[in-house]
Order: C-alpha cells, then structure tokens, then sequence
C-alpha cells in the first residue's frame, strides 16, 4: 500500500485504498438505502421497530 | 490484499449497490398502507355514522310513515263515507235528473200544445176581426140603408098621411053619397044593399093542438094553390082529426103546414100555411107528417 512499490518499476496494481473506497462507497450505499428505509418507515408508520396498531 | 479479497470487494460493493438500489427501488414505490389503513377506517367510520343516520332516518321515516299510515287510514274511512253519502246523493240527484227531465218533456209538450193553441186562437182572432170588419162594413152600410130606410118610410108615412086624409075625405064622401042614394031610395021604396068589401078579408091563424105524439105520416094527394087547400091520404081511420096540424116536407126539406078542415074515413083536408110564395110550392106526392 504504499507509493513507493509504484515507484520501482514493480508490476502495476491498484493501491488499496482503491478498494476502501469502494467498501465505502457500498457501505455508504447500504447506510443511505437504511437511512432512507428507516425515514420511509418513521413517516409512513411512526416507528421503525413496531408494528403499528 | 489478494486477489480474492479484491473480488470480493468488488463483488460485494456490486451487489450491495444493487441490493440497495432494488430496497430503495421498492421502499420508494411500496404503497404506505398506514395511510390506506387509516383511509379504509375512515371511510368505514363514515360508512358506519351513515348506517347509524341511516338507520335514525329509517326509523324516524318509519314512525312517520306509521302515523300517515294511521291519518291515510282514518281520511280513507272517513272519504269512504263521503263517497257513499256522495252515492246516495248522485242517486238521488239522478232520480230528481230524471223527474226534472219527465217535467222538461212535459213542458215542452204544454209548450208545443199552447203554441199550436195561441196560433189557432191568433188565426181565429184575425178570422173574427176580418168578420167584425165586414160586420162593421155590413153595419155602415147598414145604418146607410137604414137612414134611406127611414127617410123613404117617413115620406111613405107622410104620404100614408095624404092618403089617409084622402080615404078620410072619401069615406065622408061616401057617407054623403050614402045617405043621398039611401034618400033617393026611399023615395023610390027600395031597401039598401049591404056593402061588399072588393078586397076578401082573410080569417085569423087559429091555434092547431100539438100533435107531437100522434106521429101520422101520409101524402098530398091534391093541392088548390088558388084556395090555399090541400089534400092528404089518411083520415080518420088513421086517427086524423080537425083542426089537427101537419107539416109538408120534400126529401129534407120543410115545405109549409096543413090545418085540416074536415075529415073523411080514408082522406081528409085542409088549409096550407106558412106559406112562403117566393120558395118551393106543396105539390102532390109530398110527406105529411104530424112531427118533423
């Protein structure tokens, strides 16, 4: 992971905060869709947990 | 990091990309049934209010309908009685239609019967005055014929005077010739002769007894118009007795009557009177008969 290895002429691989990226870009997706699942619950059914009576 | 664990990675992010995207995919189009739920109860809650209103009003409805149902009743009874009496009326107003019309038929024909009376007393109001103006024509013309009546018979009475006077001078006259000639007579010894009247004096009628019950029938055998006598075929053996009075009668037709004079078994005779010389004269072969 670090810039040196590039730098040497070594074999061309991503670095790895590439992937961190995109672990946290799907995290990322995954937190928004929750966040937008949860607020769709709050405002269609005033609770996020319980079933509305 | 290996390669494994870099495709996981990859795979890992693709996939919770694309499972996120379907969650929100469908979180985002899901209907919100809470909102449906609380619709539905309020619609039903409505619908529940109205069954309740709905069935308020049906009942009130009901009573209502109820108590005109029990006012309909008691107006039917009561227009069922009016409509009898009305009945009864109509039947007896037709009853008097019916009289009135029978008393119209009979108006109607007094009406048509006193018309035709009024114009046939109109007719003979016209017909008596148009006698009562040739009455009056006859009357003028009769008071005309009367007036020269009167002024001929005042100059005949006035000459009836003359003569009078002239008959009165000559019976004097004649008294004087008479006791002259009677003087001269005397003298010479010769009786006087009485006086013949030139004109025959005619006898009175004399009253005939009724014979109304006898009932003789018979015929003129011989008539003397010049001595007023005639002769009839019964006599006294059919009961004919002087001074017994028969009419004379041609087919229907009264001639004159006859006064028998003298009677004789089988025919008698007698004088002709009532006598009308300007009409039909009694002849042989007409009826004799005691009544008409």
């Amino acid at each position: 992971m670090s810039p040196n290895g590039q730098a040497r002429g070594k074999k061309v691989t991503v670095p790895y905060n590439l992937y961190t990226i995109i672990l946290a870009l799907a995290f990322c997706a995954v937190l928004a869709s929750a966040a937008f699942v949860a607020y769709q619950c709050y405002t269609q059914y005033g609770t996020l947990f319980k079933i509305p009576t | 990091m290996s390669t494994l664990t870099k495709v996981l990675i990859v795979l890992l992010t693709l996939s919770s990309i694309f499972l996120c995207g379907i969650v929100v995919t469908y979180v985002a189009n899901a209907d919100n049934y809470r909102q449906k739920y609380l619709d539905e109860k309020r619609v039903k809650d409505a619908k529940v209010e109205s069954e309740k209103q709905a069935q308020k009003d049906f009942n009130d409805i009901k009573n209502k309908m109820d108590t005109q149902k029990t006012e309909l009743g008691n107006e039917i009874a009561a227009l069922d009685r009016k409509k009898r009496e009305l009945e009864t009326d109509l039947t007896e107003a037709i009853r008097r239609a019916d009289e009135k019309d029978l008393l119209a038929s009979k108006w109607e024909d007094l009406t048509i019967e006193f018309t035709k009376t009024n114009e046939s007393q109109r007719q003979w109001l016209e017909d008596t005055l148009a006698k009562l103006k040739a009455i009056e024509v006859e009357q003028i013309e009769g008071d005309k014929e009367l007036k020269e009546t009167t002024a001929a018979l005042i100059e005949k009475m006035t000459i009836i005077e003359t003569l009078e006077k002239q008959s009165k001078f000559l019976l004097e006259e004649k008294t004087y010739l008479q006791n002259e000639l009677d003087k001269l007579l005397r003298r010479s010894g010769r009786a006087v002769a009485p006086p013949v009247p030139v004109t025959p004096t005619k006898e009175k009628v004399r009253v005939a007894p009724p014979t109304v019950d006898i009932g003789l029938k018979g015929l003129i055998t011989t008539v003397d118009l010049e001595n007023s006598l005639a002769e009839i075929s019964i006599g006294a053996a059919s009961g004919v007795k002087p001074n017994m009075k028969f009419h004379v009668t041609r087919v229907d037709r009264f001639i004159c009557d006859i006064v028998i004079l003298d009677v004789e078994p089988e025919k008698a005779i007698g004088t002709l009177e009532l006598m009308d010389v300007t009409k039909e004269q009694p002849k042989a072969g007409d009826n004799v008969s005691t009544n008409l």
